[in-house]
């Protein structure tokens, strides 16, 4: 490329810095978002891997039970079976005595053995320990290792004592040794972690006799071995790879990932609005200097080289800031993401930003491709601009206008492709999203012939009342729509996606607040934390349960039991309810039911599944469910579909009677306690937190009503930052496209101010066509969001958590929608305005 | 002179900075125009002709100086005592005609009476009746850029004095013309402006408007020259 060519569309550029910064900040806001999602996303997932590598090491294979736990002894008979490279671990929960709201993992390891699976804590170690430390470990009782940092920030010294809090009261352990970090990962780690040997994370966290896990290593003929191990397994063990429990884990966390993803996908489309406009702006601005270079015979295709070759500078500049302003973004974005997976799905222990190569290549290819996508028609105009006759705006204009009827027409084919794929993709969540951005799409394709339609009919009926004056900014935003029009859309489909998203979570809050109240039958609720695998903890809880019946005061209670069994080779969350008679009345079902239904899940093999469960399995009623037991598979039939929003996996319910025929007593984990009607709910709660221990806690069920609540607030938290953040980049395009529309026109508003128009005349003249722009978008967003609300909540949340909920109308969300995009335009039109008033009128008349 | 002023000024001064110099554009200039008179300006490009314009109509502020018209001293007016007073008092037809391509040709003619007063029945009347009188009775709804520029400039003109100001001011109202389109606009501005006893200042390169014109300054090194 010829480089004075390159230096007269330079120095363009160079002279509208503003414009070149907005350019710049619509791609790398909308790169931002992206990449704050995914490392996000990814650091999140990924430390739970990072997480458990760092206790299990070369690892392949985990024997994994259901709750009772493993008992120690088939370690054992493993061995004895001549199984090698075993690890066993005894992992658990517990709080310190000197940091009260924070929990430590304790992980239980034979250290010799597990010093041939290289676990993360222990390559650190290599230099700096000495081999008696493990033999100080194993042959010292209640001696551990915490990490350097934490030891730092308890001021325990080396051979100082570490105090607990367990379920048997508070019991000391001396740190004997320091694991120090190798990575941020391990850092975070290593930090909540307490390395003990087996008997004594058994004595600490109250199990005797049990295991949490096997770690294998198996590496050569797997599947082999996989077979052989699986036929030496009990009925409530199962054998996983790894690798499958990474996958299902991202299963799990599929629909969430998904629908994170598409809303940085969001920010991106309006960014790209952004970047069209920007990039339309300055090759019009240049429609000179083109036809000029046309004249002396510059070519075609070198014109579109030159549009192009800049575009590449501003995508590269535009997705670098991006990435840098991705990744601190990303490390806000990590505790809210991090928050919400510990809420719905599995705990994370560590919180670090991790940062691929593979990552940011993928941001940087996305930024640059977007860009390029929407500088091609711009480059094309550009090249289609005469040599001999370069066009008045009201040419292109009316060029322009040719196109946006022939696309306003098409964009139909968008939207009913869009509303065709959302309800005939099956249970595709990707192709239920992707029906949103093709409906969202279509319309912001429509808006600029809606637009001129509805300034045509503002025109009509409210013309003859308008004036000259009133009627200007009215004709402003139709003969300038091929810039007005691209704001309009662009604010429109952020608004509508508030409003939609709004919609979606306001019928979703209150649906679970009506199931909440339905399924929170008793007055007061006693949870019995603790491992499920402890010794005697069934004694326990049974005498608890008989201490509250006898209470004055209390007319009846029931139980509940939440543990995992196994359904299907994965271990299935399972609630075992010994019911109250008011207890029944908290089940929504989906389906008509019976009065049988009860006396069959009392007293046969049967079960109740909920929703999301029946959704994510394809189950209906009748259908048989195989669980694996001690006495082999036992088939249990589905007799019911009930409505449950405590996760999006979904589990299985069962009745204490069936349970206890077929597995364990392992106690309750929690106790509904009914109050007479005479009976002080405040007292009796009082009487029952005497009976409990510290881990223990009853709450009311108005306690546990707005805990949930609040929960469910929390998970829409990291939802609502994204949305606001499309609507900035949004807020930024109409900015953009004021700023180059008012920059534009100056020579016209000096002709308006030669006339006798005084400078705040031409500030309300400007405002007042923002302003309807916002409105223009916010009128539009109405029915889009409604749509958008409508696809979300029937296609794209049951696709992807199985739940189904009511349409819930608020008209104050709508409301909101309007003003949002009014207020958005009016501010965005502030600076312009201001910018125009100040511009001297002789200066503007000699504006070209 | 016997007839009363229009315009006087005097000691004016004007000057603009371009990168680190000053350029001096006019320097002590005085001028005194009578009520009716008709003043063409003469110049080479870039001499000052509309910056002399535009600090008449008070777009731009003088450095110095007295610009007073109708007796008020504009020089002494804010900017937006400037604008209300240009808005009543002058009328100005521009080389590119300017109009405002978003309004109808009618539309345009309106905009100077609404920002002077409600506008009446007997305004849009009046509007119709003079688009009659230039033959544009036809294009009332049209946009400008579907006119041609010799319409356009007959709109521009009819514009700048549909208010009816005292002072008219134009800016090589037929640089943009061919010459017989050009010499049906003089005729008009004749008619219009100088029959209707309007105070007019133009600039110009036309020497048919020169021989119409009751005095022809000329700008050379910063001040205004009688020729």
């Amino acid at each position: 490329m010829n480089s004075l060519l390159q230096r007269s569309s330079r120095n363009f550029l160079w002279q509208h810095p503003w414009q070149l910064v907005l350019a710049i900040l619509g791609i790398a806001l909308g790169v931002a978002v992206v990449i704050a999602i995914d490392l996000a996303l990814e650091s999140s997932l990924n430390s739970f891997n990072q997480a458990s590598k760092v206790y299990t090491g070369a690892a392949t294979h985990r024997i994994i039970a259901s709750d009772g736990g493993l008992n120690e002894k088939l370690y054992t008979q493993l061995r004895v079976k001549g199984v090698s490279h075993l690890s066993p671990l005894v992992t658990g929960y517990v709080k310190l005595a000197q940091a009260d709201k924070d929990s430590f993992k304790v992980v239980g390891i034979d250290p010799f053995i597990e010093k041939s699976f290289q676990s993360g804590w222990q390559n650190g170690q290599k230099e700096n320990v000495s081999p008696d430390l493990f033999t100080r470990l194993m042959t010292e009782p209640n001696t551990a290792l915490l990490s350097e940092k934490t030891a730092q920030s308890l001021h325990i010294q080396l051979n100082g004592q570490l105090s607990l809090v367990t379920s048997r009261g508070q019991q000391s352990l001396t740190i004997i040794g320091f694991l120090p970090h190798t990575d941020a990962v391990s850092e975070q780690v290593l930090a909540k972690l307490i390395i003990t040997d087996i008997a004594t994370a058994q004595e600490v966290l109250d199990l005797f006799g049990k295991l949490s896990s096997i770690e294998i290593q198996l590496t050569n003929d797997a599947p082999k071995f996989e077979a052989a191990i699986r036929s030496m397994l009990p009925g409530n063990a199962l054998l996983v790879s790894l690798d499958s429990q990474e996958h299902s884990l991202r299963e799990m966390t599929k629909a969430f990932s998904i629908n994170l993803k598409a809303l940085g996908l969001l920010s991106l489309l309006v960014g790209m609005f952004l970047i069209y406009n920007t990039m339309t702006f300055l090759v019009m601005q240049r429609r000179h200097l083109i036809g000029s270079l046309r004249l002396l015979g510059v070519t075609r295709q070198q014109i579109f080289t030159l549009i192009l070759s800049e575009a590449f500078l501003l995508a590269l500049i535009g997705t670098l800031i991006g990435i840098v302003l991705g990744v601190l973004l990303g490390q806000g974005l990590l505790q809210l993401i991090s928050g919400t997976i510990n809420a719905i799905y599995f705990r994370i222990d560590t919180t670090a930003l991790v940062i691929t190569p593979f990552q940011l290549g993928k941001g940087m290819l996305l930024g640059m491709s977007v860009t390029f996508f929407a500088i091609l028609l711009p480059a094309f105009e550009a090249t289609r601009l005469s040599p001999v006759k370069v066009m008045a705006r009201s040419q292109l204009e009316s060029g322009s206008r040719r196109l946006i009827k022939v696309v306003g027409f098409s964009s139909g084919f968008l939207i009913i492709g869009g509303l065709a794929v959302a309800f005939f993709s099956g249970k595709s969540i990707n192709l239920g999203l992707a029906s949103i951005f093709l409906i969202l799409f279509g319309f912001g394709l429509l808006t600029p012939m809606l637009t001129l339609c509805l300034m045509k009919l503002i025109e009509c009926v409210f013309g003859r009342f308008l004036g000259v004056l009133g009627r200007l900014p009215v004709r402003m935003v139709s003969a300038e729509i091929s810039r007005t029009g691209i704001a309009i859309a662009a604010l429109m489909i952020a608004v509508s996606a508030t409003i939609g998203m709004d919609l979606m979570i306001g019928s979703f809050r209150q649906t679970v607040a009506q199931w909440l109240h339905s399924s929170l039958p008793a007055d007061l609720y006693v949870s019995l934390p603790g491992d499920k695998m402890g010794s005697d903890k069934f004694l326990f809880d049974q005498q608890l349960k008989d201490k509250i019946a006898q209470l004055e005061g209390v007319q009846m209670v029931s139980t509940a039991l939440q543990t995992k069994l196994i359904a299907a080779g994965e271990l299935t969350k399972t609630t075992v309810f010994e019911l109250a008679t008011k207890s029944k009345q908290s089940f929504i079902f989906k389906h008509s039911m019976d009065d049988s239904l009860w006396d069959r899940l009392e007293n046969q093999p049967t079960l109740i599944v909920t929703e999301p469960y029946a959704y994510h399995h394809a189950l209906q009623i009748g259908q048989k469910i195989d669980l694996k037991t001690n006495q082999g598979a036992q088939g249990f039939e589905v007799i019911g579909i009930n409505a449950d929003y405590s996760g999006d996996q979904g589990h299985l319910i069962m009745s204490r009677q069936i349970y206890q025929r077929y597995w364990p007593n392992l106690g309750y984990t929690g106790i509904g306690v009914y109050a007479r009607a005479e009976a002080d709910v405040q007292q009796l709660e009082s009487r029952i937190s005497q009976l409990l221990t510290t881990q223990q806690a009853v709450k009311s069920n108005q306690t546990i009503y707005k805990a949930s609540m609040e929960l469910f607030e929390q998970t829409f938290t990291i939802t609502e930052a994204l949305r606001w953040l499309s609507a900035a980049i949004a807020f930024v395009g109409v900015f953009s496209a004021l700023m180059a529309l008012q920059f534009e026109r100056i020579r016209q508003l000096g002709i308006l101010r030669s006339i006798g128009i005084t400078s705040s005349q031409l500030s309300v003249l400007i405002i007042s066509e923002t302003g309807l722009m916002g409105l223009m978008a916010g009128l539009l967003a109405i029915p889009v969001g409604f749509i958008v609300a409508y696809v979300l909540i029937f296609v794209v949340y049951q696709r992807s958590f199985g739940w189904t909920m009511a349409f819930y109308f608020d008209a104050g969300t709508l409301f909101q929608g309007i003003v949002l995009a009014f207020i958005a335009a009016l501010l965005a039109g502030v600076f312009p305005a201001l910018k125009m008033a100040q511009t001297h009128p002789a200066e503007a008349l000699r504006t070209e | 002179m016997d007839k009363p002023s229009a315009i006087t000024i005097k000691q004016l001064h004007k000057s603009y900075q371009e990168s680190a110099q000053q350029q001096v554009i006019f320097n002590g200039v005085e001028m005194q125009v009578s009520r009716g008179e008709f003043i063409v300006l003469l110049g080479r490009s870039g001499s000052g002709k509309s910056t002399f314009l535009n600090l008449i109509s008070g777009i731009d502020p003088p450095d110095s100086g007295k610009i007073i018209i109708n007796g008020i001293d504009i020089s002494a007016l804010s900017e937006r005592d400037r604008t209300l007073f240009r808005r009543h008092h002058i009328g100005i037809v521009f080389q590119a005609y300017n109009l405002i391509p978003t309004l109808t040709v009618a539309e345009n003619l309106l905009l100077p009476l609404e920002l002077i007063k409600r506008l009446t029945r007997k305004d849009r009347d009046n509007v119709a009746e003079l688009l009659d009188k230039l033959k544009l009775s036809g294009r009332l709804n049209s946009y400008p850029d579907r006119l041609s520029g010799g319409e356009q400039q007959r709109v521009a003109i009819a514009r700048a004095l549909i208010h009816d100001p005292d002072v008219i001011l134009a800016d090589e109202p037929t640089g943009n013309l061919d010459l017989d389109t050009a010499g049906q606009v003089l005729e008009l501005l004749d008619i219009l402006i100088k029959k209707a006893g309007k105070t007019m200042i133009m600039a110009t390169h036309s020497q048919e408007v020169i021989g119409q014109a009751d005095r022809v300054f000329s700008i050379r090194n910063q001040s205004l020259h009688l020729e």
